[in-house]
């Protein structure tokens, strides 16, 4: 009985030990705890530990760049989602696109989401951007994160345009087409640039190819390091709103 | 920028932290701008592309449509015909001087424009006067308002039958790609290369 007591306080002692160590600062109960889990824990360290009513003004921000990041996400997960059933190839593409519509358990619902986020994080992207300009927020201090979102608005739109090509219908083809024949007016290294875009002269199996690896890979990687750099100057700049 | 005013500074009686410093960041600039340059490089030169090689990102073979197919015998096309060749996008065209080929692409922003038989009714029906190919010198009015040719789908470009351009954003007519008479007496049409305006097969 005294071996299984002490057995027992063994255990107890090391549960504890585990349960301190993932939730380590208690419930905030205080101010104090509260501003100390915010300053030490990962996840909340991209919330001001203190936050004047006046900052979170639905009417200032409109949550338009929270909107945006919450698409972004939906946009991530969906994406990975249609990886698993799109093979980015002249032969299956548009063939892939149709048995998610059709076959695929959900795969409608997956690939509608994917497609209704990608059109609303372009339109949020721009409003976030217009009431950046039109409240004068990218003024001193905040400039270089206004060019920081500025180059996220441009990842947002090429992100826009790579997706567009990839279900490998007449519309995608001719749009890319003109597109891309929209770069080939630029001067100088106007054809330059049409040939790297499509790695080859007209819209084919190479460009197919590259619009795919830039759509899941190249660009989300780019959007999100720049994501990552905008969300922490806005927290190092402070609130552009009301004092 | 002051860092490196000091490090220049400071390599004036170099120690060798410095000069490692030194040889190792130049070392990674200039191999950086190799790798840049390889994957980047300007395409390859020559209609094949095999004769040159350009960075890694420009392929230097395509395994794209070839740009010279054969096009069938020459009596295959009666006296005053316009055949489209859907899929190569090219349109052969027989008139009693001879034959010529159009590249049937859009010169306003690359898609394929389609044929109709009538392309200008609609527009002397809204009195646009006017529609004149200066090359046959047909007028499209409203005592004779049809003429046939090409419009194309995305921005409503349109050509008389000859590829000339006369509404819409399009800057110029289409080209004219060669067309010959191959040894077995077939026409070889070669899209890679843009003839004149003036330019028949007389056949």
């Amino acid at each position: 009985m005294k071996v299984l007591g002490a057995a027992w306080d063994e255990l107890y002692s090391v549960m504890t030990q585990m349960v301190q160590g993932l939730f380590r600062h208690g419930l905030p109960l205080t101010d104090k705890i509260a501003a100390r889990t915010a300053l030490t824990n990962f996840f909340l360290h991209i919330h001001p530990v203190r936050v004047r009513r006046s900052w979170i003004r639905m009417s200032y921000t409109l949550c338009l760049g929270g909107l945006s990041f919450f698409l972004f996400i939906v946009l991530t997960v969906t994406g990975l989602y249609l990886m698993f059933y799109y093979v980015p190839s002249v032969e299956h593409a548009y063939q892939d696109m149709y048995d998610l519509k059709f076959v695929v358990t959900f795969g409608g619902v997956i690939r509608n989401m994917h497609r209704w986020a990608a059109h609303a994080m372009v339109i949020t992207v721009w409003l976030h951007v217009a009431r950046v300009f039109y409240t004068g927020a990218y003024k001193k201090p905040r400039e270089f994160n206004w060019a920081i979102g500025t180059t996220l608005l441009l990842i947002t739109l090429l992100l826009s345009f790579t997706g567009y090509l990839l279900p490998w219908d007449q519309l995608s083809i001719w749009a890319i087409t003109v597109g891309t024949n929209m770069a080939r007016y630029a001067p100088i290294a106007g054809p330059y640039t049409r040939y790297l875009m499509l790695g080859g002269k007209v819209v084919g199996a190479n460009a197919l190819l590259r619009f795919y690896v830039a759509h899941v890979v190249g660009l989300p990687l780019v959007a999100f390091l720049l994501m990552v750099v905008h969300f922490w100057r806005v927290r190092k700049d402070g609130f552009s709103g009301g004092l | 920028m002051q860092d490196i005013k000091r490090l220049i500074e400071d390599s004036r009686e170099m120690s060798r932290r410095s000069f490692f410093s030194i040889a190792g960041w130049g070392a990674f600039t200039v191999g950086s701008a190799i790798a840049l340059w390889e994957s980047l490089g300007p395409p390859p030169v020559g209609k094949t592309g095999v004769d040159g090689s350009g960075g890694f990102l420009n392929p230097n073979v395509l395994y794209e449509d070839p740009a010279a197919f054969k096009a069938g015998l020459p009596t295959e096309y009666a006296l005053g015909s316009t055949t489209v060749l859907t899929d190569k996008r090219v349109v052969i065209n027989r008139d009693p001087n001879g034959f010529y080929a159009i590249s049937l692409i859009c010169t306003h922003l690359g898609c394929t424009p389609r044929y109709f038989s009538d392309v200008t009714s609609d527009l002397v029906t809204q009195g646009i006067s006017g529609i004149r190919d200066p090359d046959t010198r047909q007028v499209a009015n409203k005592a004779n308002p049809i003429l046939p040719g090409f419009k194309c789908p995305c921005h409503g470009s349109r050509y008389f039958r000859d590829a000339i351009n006369f509404f819409g954003p399009a800057p110029r007519p289409m080209d004219r790609v060669s067309v010959e008479l191959g040894r077995d007496g077939r026409l070889l049409i070669d899209r890679s290369v843009v003839v004149d305006r003036n330019f028949r097969l007389k056949a």
